[in-house]
């Protein structure tokens, strides 16, 4: 097979992980070829908006397992193509030196067993590493089930390692990944919990949920998530809207994929992670799923609208992140700028803070930005969902002149 | 007679400038290089200080890392009035010392701090939409068209990045080469620079093709999203990038 096919058919197979990210390490190579930046670098950004950092591929879309949502399901009639070690090096080597990309996102299909996949794939890391002397970034998939020598020799050599737990559930895990095991995915992110060093996994570890392909409620899925970074320490969580490749009984018919709710979770788990939110301050019982319509720390304000309004000039740093429309730094701009002044609505806006949101919210040096007779739950909510759709409206218009 | 003070471009003589100003209690209407057109009611001035070290580091000590960083980067921007800006960052910030980045309630600091984040994140994407290709005997090459003048920001990135090979990146718009001879790399004017009998590597077409292919490849359909795209990467820097040839 021409190795042009062979790419084709390896990046389609890899594309629905949604995982890009080239930061968290700064490698210098002293001999070699490249070096990580700790911010990460994109290169260019695919059709569908997500950027394009690393050279995103499997090292062969053979698999023995057959779970329901997969393209490279056992029992899918596809093409089928393994690349050899040194096809890899050469590629990402080209590709690098042309600054095309960050460097590799190495993943595989289940080829044998686990233990002969992972050797497969350090073998061509190692080539990278030590033949070819790459210094760049280097994302590897941990292959559940596969032996803790083979982890720790995988991850001495790549800056991220990630296990994808796929569903937020052991039902859901069963009902469509039935060759998969959450036990041994657990067992990964423990093992490269408690050796995770400068010299092994230096930018961490991540995974990813699928969304939209079970019943499961936001609920269900944040809490995972929650607990996930507080027993694994990892990276990020990404979530994936679920696109309907395969047709299967047990597989939702869904129009399109779930773009909105996978935002939705997005932004919680940023509330989750830098904003001291905690899953039960957005979601509960009586609540389990997001509201559409608004964002979920909008959303939050608004059933605890008796905290607000904030008086930008005196509450704390963690009270100003709880501010809709208010960031992380927004919040620090605020903090260093009222050391020396008293900040009012007009030098709020010379920070750099974007009021469309935040104004509702606030008062500044006393004063909100209209009557306060207006500061009632009813009226912001639906001035917010207003404007959302407006600017919605606007962007649909200023698209269709665009193709036309 | 509005008074417009000229300034060789370099940055070290722009700073020695401001400095002579202020201390002279010299109100300039505006600083510009010595290449600036005056219109009727503008009288150039040159007064041909020359740049001290002194000034430079007098920045750095008195007002913090952080400002003068700022400050240089906006010499390096495209903004219309950059000098006066910074002269007048410095004259506050010789008032507010290290305080002087918190104050964005002034103009001045606003967009000072406004214009070096602009030309902070242009570097940030150029480092990654930069597209070498291998010309005579592995020499990569490059063509950017930047905005702002950061031809030396982003040569300082691949300095570290690629410093095995021999590279050559161009600003065409400045007329500007980058040379990295494995050492040290050197910004040289188009004019003294000759690149003759430049041949493109047989491979290269090749490996451009493949990188196209991947492109295409890697993008999800059913999630379609062109203006996200274009927010991320906007049209101006697509002439460069190859992976864009076929829907410019």
């Amino acid at each position: 097979m021409e190795l042009k096919e062979k790419l084709k058919i390896l990046a389609d197979s890899a594309k629905y992980d949604a995982s890009c990210s080239s930061s968290g390490s700064n490698r210098t190579s002293k001999n070699g070829l490249g070096n990580t930046a700790i911010a990460g670098i994109c290169h260019s950004f695919a059709s569908d908006g997500r950027c394009i950092s690393l050279l995103k591929i499997l090292m062969t879309n053979c698999c023995i397992f057959d779970c329901k949502y997969c393209l490279n399901r056992k029992s899918n009639n596809i093409k089928r193509a393994i690349f050899t070690p040194e096809e890899i090096c050469e590629i990402t080597i080209n590709f690098y030196r042309r600054n095309y990309i960050e460097g590799l996102f190495l993943s595989s299909g289940i080829i044998k067993s686990p233990d002969y996949t992972m050797e497969l794939m350090i073998k061509t890391i190692t080539l990278l590493r030590n033949k070819y002397h790459f210094g760049g970034y280097i994302h590897a998939k941990a292959i559940p089930g596969a032996s803790e020598i083979l982890l720790r020799k995988l991850g001495s050599l790549v800056d991220r390692l990630s296990a994808n737990i796929e569903l937020p559930t052991e039902n859901g895990l069963k009902l469509l990944a039935p060759n998969k095991d959450s036990n041994k995915v657990d067992k990964i992110m423990s093992y490269v919990k408690e050796k995770q060093n400068r010299k092994f996994v230096p930018a961490g570890q991540s995974t990813q949920m699928i969304i939209g392909a079970t019943k499961e409620s936001d609920l269900d899925i944040m809490s995972k998530s929650s607990s996930m970074y507080d027993n694994y320490k990892l990276k990020r969580v990404f979530y994936s809207a679920y696109i309907p490749i395969n047709k299967d009984n047990l597989l939702p018919t869904l129009e399109k994929p779930p773009l909105v709710r996978e935002n939705r979770l997005y932004q919680a788990d940023w509330l989750l992670r830098y904003y001291n939110f905690k899953v039960n301050d957005l979601l509960n019982e009586n609540n389990p799923n997001f509201n559409i319509l608004v964002d979920p720390k909008t959303d939050w304000a608004l059933r605890n609208i008796e905290l607000f309004p904030k008086e930008i000039n005196k509450c704390s740093y963690y009270d100003l992140l709880k501010i809709p429309g208010i960031g992380v730094k927004s919040a620090q701009r605020i903090l260093k700028a009222r050391r020396n002044f008293t900040i009012t609505f007009d030098e709020l806006k010379k920070l750099g803070v974007v009021l469309k949101r935040a104004k509702y919210f606030i008062t500044c040096n006393g004063k909100y930005f209209m009557s306060s007779s207006y500061f009632k739950k009813e009226f912001i909510e639906a001035n917010i969902v207003l404007e959302d759709k407006s600017i919605e409206n606007t962007k649909i218009e200023q698209l269709g002149l665009f193709n036309e | 007679m509005n008074n417009v003070y000229l300034y060789n471009d370099s940055f070290n003589e722009l700073i020695s400038l401001i400095f002579y100003l202020l201390k002279n209690n010299i109100k300039p209407t505006n600083i510009k290089d010595v290449s600036y057109n005056p219109n009727l009611f503008e009288e150039c001035i040159f007064l041909g200080i020359k740049s001290k070290e002194q000034d430079i580091n007098n920045i750095a000590l008195q007002f913090g890392y952080y400002a003068f960083r700022c400050i240089y980067y906006v010499y390096l921007s495209n903004n219309e009035s950059k000098e006066l800006i910074i002269y007048y960052f410095i004259l506050n910030a010789i008032k507010y010392r290290k305080k002087i980045t918190y104050m964005r309630n002034l103009k001045c600091v606003h967009e000072t701090l406004r214009i070096a984040e602009y030309v902070s994140h242009e570097t940030h994407k150029m480092k990654g939409f930069t597209r070498f290709k291998e010309i005579n005997n592995n020499i990569l090459y490059a063509e950017i068209e930047p905005v702002n003048n950061i031809l030396e920001l982003v040569s300082k990135h691949f300095e570290k990045r690629l410093k095995n090979e021999y590279w050559i990146i161009k600003d065409v718009q400045r007329r500007l080469f980058s040379v990295y001879d494995k050492k040290n790399f050197y910004i040289i004017p188009e004019e003294n620079l000759k690149l003759e009998d430049f041949r493109i590597s047989k491979e290269e077409k090749e490996i451009k093709e493949m990188w196209q292919l991947f492109y295409k490849t890697i993008g999800i359909k059913e999630r379609k999203n062109d203006r996200c795209r274009m927010n991320f990467m906007p049209k101006r820097y697509w002439k460069y990038l190859i992976e864009m040839e076929d829907e410019l």
